[in-house]
This record gives structure tokens, sequence and C-alpha cells, in this order.
């Protein structure tokens, strides 16, 4: 494979049609070198799992541009290949940094010198986006995450990193700006809100992000905050402090296991708050609607993205119906959003007409996406000075009888939302 | 505080601390008859409950009808982990019995994930689930069962090992091996017992706790770190120091996680632990 | 026993083992990985060194030795961020603080025996751990990172090429065997052995157990602060999970284990072999996620334990024609 990197005089987008029309017609031998993209994914281990979901939708992303699906009314799906760099082919090199941040720069050191990768995506952890990122700045790459949350990340005014999924502190304030909305429309009345969160990064950041917004929407009080260890054996004394704190909802981060032990002893111990509201997927996972049966309905769950956005957005089906055709199981907010930070990639190397580190991060910078144009609930695609995507919006989904709706917005909502819940049964 | 909230919370510690205390029991059984730590004690509790859980989603079966065939299966994976490993190991030191075991310990992990995968499973509408309410203090059935079956296998513990022929030839054995043999006792069975016994303890602690915790294959761990601190608190070999072992750390995890902060509610524990040992090396119980 | 360690063929083995390592980058030109896996091998053999002195020596079994490669790593880290000090303080530092918790946990475990030993070198490895994971000051569960400085000696950082890092590594892997070469044929090396062997005997000599034990795990202690403040100028980053970890603790005793208990070569042959072999298992066995890689590396382990309890010296020296080089290590 050719080691140089193929570059491009910036030629207008009509003469770019013209040489790719060539390229076809001389057949793929005289095709523009591929464009190699790595990816920073942990592909071994607890999350492997996860981490091959997520790269599937990068996959995904890639055959939409590199290939023609002329049904697909989406960027680059009606061609074949990046037109504004000859009609070039995006080469995927997938690295498995194991969760590791140690092994996360050591891998994308390994594809920026060894593989001569145009550009990094990644990285699932935050943790390992944090040290792979930095390898990235120091060596003039441009680095795009989907799907690691961090809210430090963009906060370390970085100039070759950008991120397409919202923060966690964004994710934080999209549940106050629910609640208000609930207020208001169902005269709910909800003043105090206690956080529970778990022990780690995520959580940690979760729960610091909510304390600030109390200034904010001061209609709001904090009742109790409740961490806890991961995994723990028992919360009956969390929920004990809960229960003495009677807050009016219950704000949530935690993972599959402890989702599932403190519902069941929410239940145990009849704790009935009014709502609960969960960031991350736990709460309307298949594992939690499976263990607890009917006890997994009412959760309200943040989401990115849901199938029920299809309604609205024909896209948003074909391209979960794509996935699952592909992979052998549903599109959710993960590889939705690894999907989503791929395409604008894709943009960014298209207009960018180079390889070029430079101007391809120029283009990032200048990045411009329409909502009509992508799969996620979003108004858009543009980054701030930091490199965030500032257009983003949650959504909330709902599970009731035993399937998650989208709930909220109430304008995009595929079913009706359930405030206050019951009582446990 | 209410003294309502105060019986609940003691009543919830206890709770917890006897299933603690029965996974405990199994470990201290083995190191009591032949000095060895299981390091791979939480997967035997893994593998019994997907033992369970498994019975379960095939034949909805309940735990609770199950519990004897489980017990038993662990009886019989006990000997077999005996006979083709422990066994292997017995004249080596003290460092190659930890690795052998610990080696089990990620064997055992990675073929659960091999076969079941990450998911988390979990048995609905178990007999044994549900609560008791009496006088607004909440019993949780599966842990009112955790009690009932960790006092019925202490009992019976101690009338095997101190009232039967068979009890008194485990503690030849574990006194003394040669001279045990000179006195016509198969050591080498008496171990293998042992290892069947504790497993079976496993099995029992597995099939209860399935009632309400879901099986994953890293469960183990989440338990056994605190059965290990129960061991040693109650004195390594130690049926009753097990026991009281267990539920002391029962009752401190929630009054610590409730009074002093729920993020380092085992800490407290691991002093606890610490001062013990300070004050009386053996632990609570153990044989000085 | 004889304090001679090595005849002169052993002697020549190992400089000839030496002049290896230190060709080896050049062997492996520009291959980041494998660079890298060699830079790992020589810092797990430094803590497998540093956790022999007192789990081979003295024979007291820690597995809680983690909490002293984190506290290095920690400290390197907030003298950096904190007093903007240079990194070589940081080592110095990360050495002696962690050497001095030692110390101080010495003082309550060493009245304790085996297993009760093992569970307190344990329960407190993993309070400190939680303590940290909610720690505001030491950056929580969220970790702190190293200032990026330019690279360069002075400052221990090298970001394009990572080469220096490996002869850092392997500079305090040859000085830590030395010490350790040295301390086998001290009196107190001699001491140590004997408290492993015969504790009351020793104490019946008039020497005090609990001040050898004490040194040892003083020396322990500062070799993992030392190793953990390398692996912080080489990550350039810390987090509780990632430094102070239960895994890191069970890895350096398995190590050192593996590698053969109480003897010179044997964490260095454990690490070069078992890290080699978890790298390369999870690279090409583990991409479907189902763990097939530690199946092996499980079965592995038993089957040492089983057929080598003596680790993977004792192969070594059934093969090695010169003379022993370890004194085998008692039951208990």
């Amino acid at each position: 494979m050719s080691r140089k990197r193929f570059r491009m005089p910036k030629l207008g987008y009509a003469s770019a049609i013209a040489i790719a029309m060539v390229g076809l017609a001389f057949g793929p031998a005289s095709a523009a070198d591929p464009v190699k993209v790595g990816a920073l994914y942990p592909l071994s281990g607890q999350v492997a799992k996860s981490g091959e979901d997520t790269l599937n939708g990068i996959r995904l992303a890639i055959d939409i541009v590199n290939n023609r699906h002329a049904d697909l009314k989406m960027p680059f799906a009606a061609g074949e290949g990046l037109p504004g760099l000859g009609g070039a082919k995006i080469e995927l090199i997938a690295a498995d940094h194991q969760g590791s941040p140690e092994i996360g720069a050591a891998e994308a050191e390994r594809l920026i010198v060894q593989r001569k990768v145009a550009a990094l995506i990644g990285a699932f952890h935050s943790s390992v986006a944090a040290t792979s990122s930095q390898v990235a700045e120091r060596m003039g790459t441009p680095y795009i995450s989907g799907e690691s949350e961090a809210s430090t990340l963009t906060e370390r005014g970085y100039k070759w990193f950008f991120r397409t999924t919202p923060s966690s502190r964004t994710q934080a304030r999209d549940f106050f700006t629910f609640l208000r909305d609930i207020n208001k429309s169902q005269n709910a009345g909800v003043k105090t809100i206690a956080v529970v969160h778990e022990n780690t990064l995520w959580g940690q950041e979760f729960q610091k992000s909510v304390e600030g917004y109390f200034k904010e929407f001061s209609e709001f009080k904090p009742a109790i905050m409740v961490g806890y260890q991961q995994g723990t054996a028992d919360v009956t004394s969390e929920v004990q402090k809960l229960i003495a704190a009677k807050p009016d909802v219950v704000f949530h981060a935690s993972y599959d296991a402890e989702a599932i032990l403190f519902a069941r002893t929410y239940k145990q111990f009849n704790f009935n708050p009014r709502a609960v509201l969960a960031i991350g997927a736990a709460f309307g996972s298949s594992a939690f609607r499976d263990a607890l049966g009917p006890d997994a309905n009412y959760f309200f769950v943040r989401e990115h993205w849901s199938r029920d956005l299809a309604s609205r957005n024909p896209l948003v089906g074909q391209v979960g119906k794509m996935y699952r055709d592909r992979y052998g199981k549903d599109m959710d907010g993960t590889p939705a959003r690894a999907f989503t930070a791929m395409m604008v990639l894709a943009d960014a190397l298209n207009r960018a007409g180079s390889t070029e580190p430079e101007k391809i991060r120029a283009a990032l910078a200048a990045t411009k996406i329409a909502p009509s144009d992508m799969i996620m609930p979003w108004e858009g695609v543009a980054f701030d000075k930091t490199g965030q995507n500032t257009l983003t919006r949650g959504i909330f989904v709902q599970t009731l009888d035993g399937v998650p709706k989208m709930t909220w917005p109430a304008d995009q909502a595929a079913a009706k939302l359930v405030f206050p819940r019951p009582a446990w049964r | 505080m209410s003294e309502q909230l105060i019986i609940q919370l003691i009543v919830s510690g206890l709770g917890m601390g006897f299933i603690f205390a029965l996974i405990a029991i199994g470990l201290t059984l083995i190191y009591g008859v032949m000095n060895v730590v299981n390091f791979a004690h939480g997967e035997f509790l893994m593998l019994g409950m997907y033992a369970s859980y498994l019975a379960y989603a095939t034949w909805g079966a309940d735990p609770l009808v199950t519990l004897p065939f489980v017990a038993a299966a662990m009886f019989l994976f006990g000997l077999m982990v005996y006979y083709l490993l422990i066994r292997k190991v017995l004249t080596g030191s003290m460092q190659s019995q930890i690795f052998a075991t610990f080696g089990l310990m990620v064997f055992l992990q990675a073929l659960a994930q091999f076969f079941m995968g990450a998911d988390y499973f979990a048995v609905q509408n178990s007999y044994l689930s549900g609560v008791i309410t009496l006088g607004g203090v909440i019993l949780p059935v599966p842990q009112v069962a955790a009690l009932v079956g960790s006092s019925l296998a202490t009992l019976v513990l101690y009338g095997l090992v101190f009232r039967t022929g068979v009890g008194r030839q485990l503690r030849a054995a574990s006194q003394d091996a040669q001279a045990a043999s000179t006195l016509g006792i198969n050591a080498s069975g008496m171990y293998a017992l042992a290892w069947g016994i504790g497993s079976a303890c496993v099995g029992v602690a597995a099939s209860l706790l399935s009632n309400f915790y879901y099986v994953f294959p890293r469960v183990g761990a989440i338990f056994v770190l605190l059965a290990y601190v129960a061991v040693a608190l109650g004195g390594f070999g130690s049926i009753h120091g097990a026991l009281v072992a267990g539920l002391l750390i029962g009752l401190l995890q929630v009054a610590s996680g409730f009074f002093i902060s729920s993020e380092l509610k085992f800490v407290p524990v691991y002093m606890l632990y610490l001062i013990v040992v300070l004050l009386r090396p053996r632990g609570l119980f153990g044989k000085m | 026993m004889p304090s001679r360690v090595t005849s002169p063929a052993g002697l020549a083995a190992l400089l000839l083992l030496l002049a290896v390592l230190i060709a080896l980058p050049l062997l492996i030109g520009e291959r980041p990985f494998e660079l890298r896996m060699a830079t790992v091998i020589l810092l797990f053999a430094i803590m497998g060194q540093g956790w022999n002195v007192l789990g081979g020596y003295a024979g007291q079994v820690s597995i809680g030795h983690g909490l002293y490669f984190g506290l290095g790593a920690y400290t390197a880290v907030l003298l950096a961020v904190r007093l903007d000090l240079s990194p070589w303080i940081g080592l110095l530092a990360g050495t002696l603080f962690p050497a001095f918790c030692a110390v101080l946990v010495g003082i309550p475990c060493f009245r304790l025996r085996g297993h009760y030993f093992v569970i307190a070198t344990l329960v407190v490895a993993e309070s400190v751990f939680q303590i940290f994971t909610v720690w505001e000051w030491v950056g929580s569960a969220v970790g702190i990172e190293m200032p990026v400085k330019s690279e360069g000696w002075a400052n221990f950082q090298f970001h394009r090429d990572k080469t220096p890092y490996y002869y850092i590594a392997l500079a305090m892997l040859v000085l830590v065997t030395a010490g350790k070469w040295w301390l086998h044929r001290s009196r107190l090396g001699f001491i140590l052995r004997a408290i492993r062997d015969e504790e009351e005997a020793v104490r019946s000599l008039g020497f005090s157990p609990q001040f050898y034990k004490s040194v040892a795990m003083a020396i322990s202690g500062g070799i993992l602060g030392a190793a953990g403040v390398f692996h912080a100028q080489y990550v350039l980053f810390v987090d509780p999970f990632s430094v102070l970890g239960l895994h890191i603790s069970v890895l350096v005793a398995l190590f050192a284990i593996m590698g053969g208990v109480g003897t010179l070569a044997g964490p260095i042959l454990g690490a070069a072999i078992l890290v080699p072999m978890s790298e390369y298992s999870r690279v090409y066995l583990s991409g479907s996620g189902r763990n097939v890689d530690l199946l092996i590396y499980g079965a592995l382990i038993m089957l040492i334990a089983v057929y080598r309890p003596d680790g993977l010296m004792g192969l070594w020296q059934r093969v090695n024609p010169f003379r022993r080089q370890s004194v085998p290590v008692r039951k208990g």
C-alpha cells in the first residue's frame, strides 16, 4: 500500500466530480488512494461486546460512504467514496485498547506513526479518549469522538479534538429541562431531587453536573446525594437514606447490575418517588426488563436515540434496518452516535478535499450539518471553540408495558408519558 | 431517628449478614480441615447461581425446588476440583495453593463468559420473593430464607463434625494427617469430603441468593471479598466464627452506609478486621 | 546457605542477557506495540523484584502491593501538578513516601501470620483504593492528568520516540536486581530468609523479626513506588482504577510467584513470559469478546501451580547445569 499521502490541489467541486467520473470510467484500478481512519475501541475484555457494537456503527457509516445506496437520502449515500477526494474510499483501521488509558495512547501512536491514518475516531471510555487524544494533539492529528462523554475532554482547550456527543454535563441539564417542562405541562409540582450515582468517573461527573444546575433551575432543591461503590452486594442503607429524605424524583446514574438491584430494593421497601430518571441505558436495557418483568415499567431513561424517531425521520428507520440486517441486532444510542461521528468526519474529509491534517481540522471546525441529513434527534452538528457540538438535544424514553417508548419531547413522542409513576404493586 | 428505622437497619443488616455467613461457612470448613484457602470460592457461588437460573429458565423450576439438586451438584463439583487440582498442590507451598485456586478462578470466570456471555440473568417471581411486614419493619423473604438456611447449615455442620464418626475422622485428618493415616483414616478422602461439603454449602447459598440477585460471570467477586474477610475475622477454620463475623459485617456495612458514607461503607468493615486481628491475631474464634 | 549466587558461567549468561536487552530497541525498530510490551515487561519485572524482597525473602505474601505502586504514581503526579516540581524529585519522593507508608502498614500487619496477613494487606489496599475514588483533592475517580511538557530527560517525558522510557525502565531494573543480588549475599538477606524459615529461632538469637520485616517492607514498597512513578511519567495520567486497582496487586504477586519465589531472576522470567502471553492472546484470541484468552491464561496458571510449584525458575534450574540460585520455599 502506498505510504504517500494523497494530495489534491484546491479544485472545485465540479472538477472533483469530473475526476471521480474519470475514475469510474477507468474502473477501480485508477480510483484515488483510500483515506485511512483509525478507530480506537475496546474489543476485548469486559466491554468487548459494547465496543464491537459501537465499531459496527462506524463500519456501517463507512459502508454508506464507500458504496452506492440509491434509496438512502443521506449525504454520500448516492455515490461511491468521497467526491471531494476524487472518489477516495475510507479505509477503517480498528485497534483494541482494552479499556486501558495506557494502551489507548500506545495504539493511537501506532496508528498515527505506523499506519499513517488521516484521523482518529474513538474511544468509548472517556479515560482512554483522554490519553489517546493527548497523543493526537501532540502529533497534530484530527480526533473525533462520538460517544466519550466526560465533560473534561472538551475543557482542555485542545485544538485537534472534536466531539459530536453531548458531554455528561449537557446531559444532566436535560433532566432539569424535562422536569421544568413536566411541571408546566402536567402541573406536576416537582420540587426536591435526589441523586443516586455510582462511584466511578461517569457517576461522579453526573452528580457534580446536577449539583451545578440547581442555581440555574432554582425552583428545584437537592434532597440528598447518594453515591455508592460499584459492585456492592446490597443497597439497603442507600435506599433507607432515600426513604428518609423523601425526594419527589430520583436521578440515577447506574450500570446494569446495580440498576436491577436498586429497582428490586425500591420495591422491597415500597419506596415510591414520583419518577425515577436515569442517565445511561441501564434502566431500560433488555437485561433490566427481563430481570424485573412488569416492575421494569415507568422508569425514564435519558437517551440519545430511539427507533421511535423513525416516524419523523425516515433515515432512522432505514439506517436502523441496515444495522440490524448486517450485525443481527438492533441499533441503540451508542452505535447511532458513533455512526453520526463517522459521517461528520467523512463530511469534513470531503470538504477538506485533502488528507492534510490542518485542512481536515479546519473543515471539522467549520462543520455545519442539518438535522434532516442525520439520524440523531439533534438540531444539527456545529462545533464551538472547544470542539464540542453545541446543537445536541436529549430525549426521554419510558418503558411502558415492557417496551421502551420515546415520550419526550412531546412533539416527537411515540407514546404519552406516565407521570407520576404508579405505586409498586 | 425513629425506633422503627433503627430496627429496620438492624434487620436488613442481619439479613445480608446471614448471606455473607452462608458463603463464608463453606470456605472456612475447607480451610479448617486442610489449611487451604479457595480463592475460586466466589466462582463456585457463580456456578451454583447459573445452575439455579438455568433450571428456572429451562424447566421453570423454582430455585427452592432445585436447591437440593444444586447443592448435590456442587458437592460433586467440589470433589472433582479436589481430585483434579487441589490434591496435586497439597504438598506445595501456600503460594502454589493460592495460585492454583486463583487460576481456577480466572478459568471458571472465563468459562462462564464463554458459554453465557456477559449478560445479567435473574429469576422472576420465585417462591421466596416479596416481603413480610412486621409492625412497619420490612423483612425481605429471601433474607429470612438465608437466616433459616445459614442457621441450619451451621447446625448441620456442627452435628456432622462433632457428633458423627465421619466428623471424628475429619477432625483427626485436620489435626494431623499422618497420624490419622496410621489409625486407618483416609486423610485424602476426608479432604475430598471437606471440599464436597464446603462446595455444597456455597451451592445452598447460591440457590437462596438467586431468589433476589442476578447472575453474571463476575458475580462471585461481589460477595466473596466480604466472605474472605468474614472467614478471617471469625478465625480461619471456625464455623461459628464465620457465622458471627458474617452477621457483624452485614450489620456494620448497613450502619456505616447509612450513618457515615454509602460510598465508603466497606472501609469500616475492613478497619474492624484490622482492629480485631491486632487484638486477637487469630480472629474472633480462631484456634490459637 | 551459600551466599554465592552466581557462578562465572551464570554471570556470563546474565551479562549476555543484559547486552540483548540493551540492543533490543534496535532489533524492534519502529514498532510501538512491541516496544511498549518490552517496557511493560521491564516494569512488571521491577515490581516483581520489589514484591519478592518481602514475599520471597521475608516470606510475607502480600496481595496489596498495588497500593505502593499507586502511591508512587500519585505522588509523582501530585507533585508535578500542585508544586510543578521536577519529575526526578517526584521519583525520589515517589520512592520514599510509599516506602514510609509500607512501614506504617507493616507495623500492625506483621503481627499476623499466614492468611491473616494476606487478608490484612488486601483490606488495607482496598480501603485506600475506595478512599481515593471519592477524595476530591487527589482527583477522585476522574483521575489527574500529568501536565504535558516538552520532551527530554529533564522533564522525564518522551513523546515521539518512547525508546528512552525503555532504557529508564531497564536501568531501574538493573539497579533493583543488583540491589537484590547484594541483599541476597548480605547479612540482612540472610536474616530475612531465616525469618521466613524459622522466625522463632531468629527471635531467640536476639534479632527483632519485626524490625527486619519492616526493613524488607520499606525496600519493597519503595521499589513498587518507583515503578509507579515511572508508570505515571509514561502514561501521564493516573486514576484510582488504573494504578490502585486490586488487579495490579494480584498481577504483581502472580508474576513474582510464577517466576519463582525468592529467586533473583524469577520475577524477570515471570514477567518476560507472562506479559507477552497475555498480550498476544488478547490481541489474537479475544476479538470475539468471549474471553478465550482468559480461559487459556487460567488453565496455564493452574498447570504451573500443579507441575512447577517452585515457579518457572524451577523449570530453568532443571536444565541449568550451573549452581542453584535459590533456596526452596517451605510450606506455610
